[in-house]
C-alpha cells in the first residue's frame, strides 16, 4: 500500500533549478533511499515533503491526502512525520528525556508521567535509556543521534525522514546507524533517507534512488544500481566520492548547505547561518 | 510648543551657551577618559599580581558606584576641608575616573580575546614590554573596541546631563532655568530631548563611520 | 559622629534604592522583553518602529526623561507618581537596551533547532516559549547583570522627584551635619556593596538554572 507518492515535484529558486520534476513513491513499511551529491536538492526535497519548503509545482500525497493544498493542517501533517536532522538538532536546553517528551506534552498534551514513561519506552528502544537525564552536550554523536530518533517515534509517526543521517558521525558510528536503520526496518517503519554517503546508501538495503541535478537519475535494488551496468553519472559520483574519501579525512565529509538552497520557505530561519555560538 | 519656541529664542544666547558647554564638557571626558582608560588598561595588564588586583579593584568599584556621588562628594562634600571647586573641574575629574574605569574594562575584554602566541612571538623578537605594549597590545585592543568606546562616547554626552545636579550650566540646566520661568515644562524637557536625540545621532553617524575605517578584518569585534 | 553612625543613618534609604532599582529593572526585562519578542515575530514595519523605539530610548538622557514624566507630564493634565515616574523613564530606558541584549540573544539560538521544532509540528509561538525564550535568556544574563548595574547606578536619580533613597538621606544628612566627604564616601560603599549582592545574586541564580555546554 502506497503510503507517499511524489509526482513531478519542482522547485526553482532564485533563478535556479533545485528539483526538476521528481517522482516516486514509498509503500508502507518500506525504506527507501536517495543518493545524490551535495547540492543534488536532497535535503530541500525532504522539506518540500513536510511544508518547510514550498515548491512550486507537482504533487505530494500522504496517506491519501494532498500534502500541497492551501486548506492544509501544516502542523498536524508534520506531526505524521518524524524528521531526523543532519545535525540531529536536539534542544540544547533540554535533557534527552525532556527531548522526547516536548512533542508528547505540548502537542498532544499528555500528562507528565505518562509522558515520561513513553519517553523512556523509546529512549530503550534506542538503548539510551540510561543517559535519559543527560543534556545533548554531555551526548555523543552517535548518542545524540539516538535521542533525536527516539524523540521522532515518540509521536509514532507514519514515516520517518533521515537526512543525511551518517554526515556528522565518524565510521564506527555510521555502522551503528545502519543496524539502527535494520533493526527499525525489522519493526515495519516506513523511511525515507536522504544521503550522499555510499556506505549508508549500500548497506542500507532498501531501494536506492539516485538524484542529481534536481532529477532522479535512476532507481532499484543496491545490486542493479552499483553493478557493473550502472549509470555514468553514477559512476562519476562513485569515482568523486572515492576520491574525496581517500583525499580527505577518515570521516565522512559533512556535507555543506550552499546558500542558495532554500530549505526554509516559510519562516524567517536562516538554516544556513553558523550554528549559533552564545556571545559572552 | 510654537510659543513656547519663540519663548526659547528670546533666551537663545543662553541656550546656545549651554548647548556648548554640555558638547565642552562631553568631548573633554571623552578624552581623557580614554587615556585614563588607557592607562588603567596597561596597569592592570602590566606589573604584579598587587597591581593588578589594586586596578581590578579600581574598575570595579567605579563601575558598581553612582557617579552622581562621587559628584556630590566633591562638589558639596569637599568644601568642608577648604578645597572649592568649579563645577567644570568636579565634573572633568568625576567622570573621568569613572568614564576610565568603563574604557578599561572594554580594553580589557578585547585583550583577552587577544591570540597569546602572538605577544609570545614579540617578546621573542625581543621587545620590550613597553613596546610589546605600544606596538603590538594597543593597537589591536584599540581597534576591537571601537564599537564599545564610541558607544562610551555617546554614553558621556547623555550623563553630562548628570552635572546639571552640581549647577554647571550645561544645556539640560538651562532647558531647567527655561522651564521654571516659563511653567512649560512638559515643552522644555520634550524639546531637551530632542536635542539630545538629534546629538546622539550625529555621534552614531560618525561611529559607524570610525568603525568601517578601523575595524580590522577578520578580526572578531569586541562586545 | 563617627563613620560608622553615618553607615547606619544612611541604611534607612536601602530599602527605597533596592525597590527603584528592582521595580525599574522588572520594567526594563518585560518591555525589553516584549520588544525583542514583537520584532522576532513581527512584520518587517514593526520591527522597523520598535527599532525606532529602541534607537530613540537609548538616546535620550535618563535625567531628562525622567523630568518629562514627573515634571512635564502634569503641564498635559497627567500626575504620575515617583515609582511610576521612575519606571517609566529609567525602567523603559533600560528596556530598550535590554531589547538589544535579548535580541542577540536571540540571534544565538540555533536555527536548526527552530527548524526541527517546526518540523515537529509546533506552532511558532510554542517554539518560542518552549525553545527560544528558555535558551535566550541564559544566553542574556552578561548583558542583563550590565544592565541591572546600570539601573541601580542612576536608581538615586529618584531623590529628585521625592523618594527617600540612600541618596536622599545623605543629602538630608549632609546638610545638617556639614560632614559631606564622609556622608558620600559611606553613600558609595552602600552602593558598592548592592552593587555586588546584585552580581552575586544573579550569578547565583544563573548557576542554579545552567544547563551543560549550553553557555560556554
Amino acid at each position: 500500500m502506497t503510503l507517499l507518492s511524489v509526482q513531478d515535484l519542482k522547485l526553482e529558486y532564485d533563478g535556479r533549478t533545485i528539483l526538476d520534476g521528481v517522482s516516486f513513491d514509498l509503500a508502507q513499511g518500506e525504506l527507501k533511499v536517495i543518493m545524490g551529491p551535495s547540492g543534488s536538492g536532497k535535503s530541500t526535497l525532504l522539506r518540500c515533503l513536510n511544508r518547510l519548503t514550498m515548491p512550486n509545482g507537482g504533487r505530494v500525497v500522504f496517506e491519501g491526502r494532498d500534502v500541497l493544498g492551501p486548506d492544509v493542517d501544516e502542523r498536524a501533517l508534520r506531526q505524521r512525520i518524524g524528521f531526523v536532522f543532519q545535525n540531529f538538532a536536539l534542544y540544547r536546553h533540554l535533557t534527552a528525556l525532556q527531548n522526547v517528551t516536548l512533542a508528547l506534552r505540548h502537542l498532544r498534551r499528555m500528562p507528565a508521567a505518562e509522558a515520561d514513561e513513553r519517553a523512556l519506552r523509546q529512549l530503550a528502544r534506542m538503548d539510551m535509556q540510561a543517559h535519559a537525564h543527560k543534556y545533548p552536550a554531555q551526548l555523543s554523536g552517535g548518542q545524540k543521534q539516538r535521542v533525536a530518533i527516539a524523540r521522532a517515534l515518540a509521536m509514532d509517526p507514519a514515516v520517518l525522514f533521515f537526512d543525511e543521517p551518517t554526515s556528522a558521525l565518524d565510521p564506527l558510528m555510521s555502522r551503528e546507524v545502519v543496524n539502527i536503520l535494520h533493526q527499525l526496518r525489522d519493526e515495519r517503519v516506513s523511511m525515507l533517507c536522504v544521503t550522499h554517503d555510499l556506505y549508508l546508501a549500500r548497506a542500507a538495503g532498501g531501494r536506492v534512488m539516485f538524484l542529481d541535478q534536481g532529477r532522479i537519475h535512476a532507481e532499484g535494488e543496491v545490486d542493479e544500481l552499483f553493478g557493473p551496468n550502472a549509470d555514468p553519472r553514477i559512476r562519476a559520483f562513485f569515482h568523486q566520492e572515492l576520491q574525496q574519501a581517500q583525499a580527505a579525512q577518515p570521516i565522512s565529509p559533512a556535507q555543506p548547505i550552499s546558500p542558495a538552497q532554500p530549505m526554509d520557505g516559510a519562516q524567517p530561519v536562516d538554516p544556513s547561518g553558523p550554528a549559533g555560538s552564545p556571545e559572552r | 510648543m510654537i510659543s513656547f519656541l519663540a519663548q526659547m529664542l528670546e533666551y537663545w544666547p543662553q541656550v546656545l551657551s549651554g548647548l556648548g558647554n554640555t558638547l565642552l564638557l562631553a568631548a573633554v571626558i571623552s578624552v581623557t577618559g580614554l587615556v585614563g582608560g588607557v592607562v588603567v588598561f596597561y596597569l592592570a595588564i602590566s606589573g604584579g599580581p598587587l597591581r593588578r588586583r589594586l586596578t581590578e579593584g579600581y574598575i570595579s568599584f567605579f563601575i558598581g558606584t553612582p557617579l552622581i556621588v562621587l559628584l556630590f562628594l566633591m562638589y558639596y562634600g569637599l568644601p568642608q576641608w577648604g578645597p572649592k571647586l568649579t563645577p567644570f573641574t568636579v565634573a572633568v575629574i568625576g567622570f573621568t575616573l569613572n568614564v576610565a574605569a568603563y574604557n578599561a574594562r572594554y580594553l580589557m575584554t578585547a585583550f583577552r580575546g587577544l591570540d597569546p602566541d602572538e605577544l609570545q612571538a614579540a617578546r621573542a623578537q625581543g621587545f620590550s614590554d613597553m613596546q610589546v605594549f605600544q606596538l603590538v597590545i594597543l593597537p589591536q585592543v584599540m581597534r576591537l573596541s571601537v564599537p564599545a568606546l564610541t558607544n562610551q562616547v555617546i554614553l558621556n554626552l547623555k550623563d553630562s546631563s548628570i552635572a546639571f545636579l552640581i549647577q554647571y550650566a550645561e544645556f539640560f540646566a538651562q532647558m531647567q532655568d527655561l522651564a521654571i520661568r516659563s511653567f512649560r515644562f512638559l515643552d522644555a524637557y520634550l524639546v531637551a530631548g530632542a536635542v539630545y536625540l538629534a546629538l546622539v545621532s550625529v555621534v552614531v553617524v560618525a561611529a559607524r563611520w570610525l568603525e568601517r575605517r578601523y575595524v580590522l578584518p577578520g578580526v572578531r569585534r569586541a562586545r | 559622629m563617627s563613620f560608622l553612625q553615618i553607615l547606619l543613618q544612611l541604611t534607612g534609604g536601602v530599602g527605597y534604592t533596592i525597590m527603584v532599582t528592582v521595580a525599574c529593572s522588572l520594567t526594563g526585562v518585560v518591555v525589553g522583553l516584549g520588544v525583542a519578542m514583537l520584532s522576532r515575530l513581527g512584520a518587517s514595519w514593526l520591527s522597523a518602529v520598535l527599532g525606532a523605539f529602541t534607537f530613540i530610548f537609548r538616546a535620550v538622557p535618563v535625567l531628562v526623561l525622567l523630568f518629562i514624566v514627573f515634571f512635564g507630564l502634569p503641564n498635559a493634565g497627567l500626575r504620575v507618581p515617583p515609582l511610576v515616574a521612575m519606571m517609566l523613564s529609567l525602567g523603559v530606558i533600560a528596556g530598550a537596551y535590554l531589547a538589544e541584549v535579548f535580541r542577540g540573544a536571540f540571534d544565538s539560538v540555533d536555527a536548526s533547532e527552530v527548524l526541527a521544532a517546526e518540523a515537529m509540528g509546533l506552532s511558532r509561538f510554542q517554539i518560542l516559549r518552549l525553545i527560544e525564550i528558555p535558551q535566550m535568556l541564559r544566553f542574556a544574563v552578561p548583558g542583563m547583570i550590565n544592565e541591572f548595574t546600570t539601573v541601580l547606578k542612576y536608581s538615586p536619580f529618584a531623590y529628585t522627584v521625592g523618594i527617600p533613597d540612600v541618596m536622599k538621606e545623605a543629602m538630608s544628612l549632609s546638610a545638617t551635619t556639614l560632614r559631606g566627604v564622609e556622608i558620600y564616601l559611606a553613600v558609595g560603599i552602600i552602593y558598592f556593596l548592592i552593587y555586588k549582592l546584585l552580581v552575586t545574586g544573579v550569578w547565583a541564580l544563573e548557576k542554579r538554572t545552567r544547563i551543560p555546554g549550553l553557555t560556554g
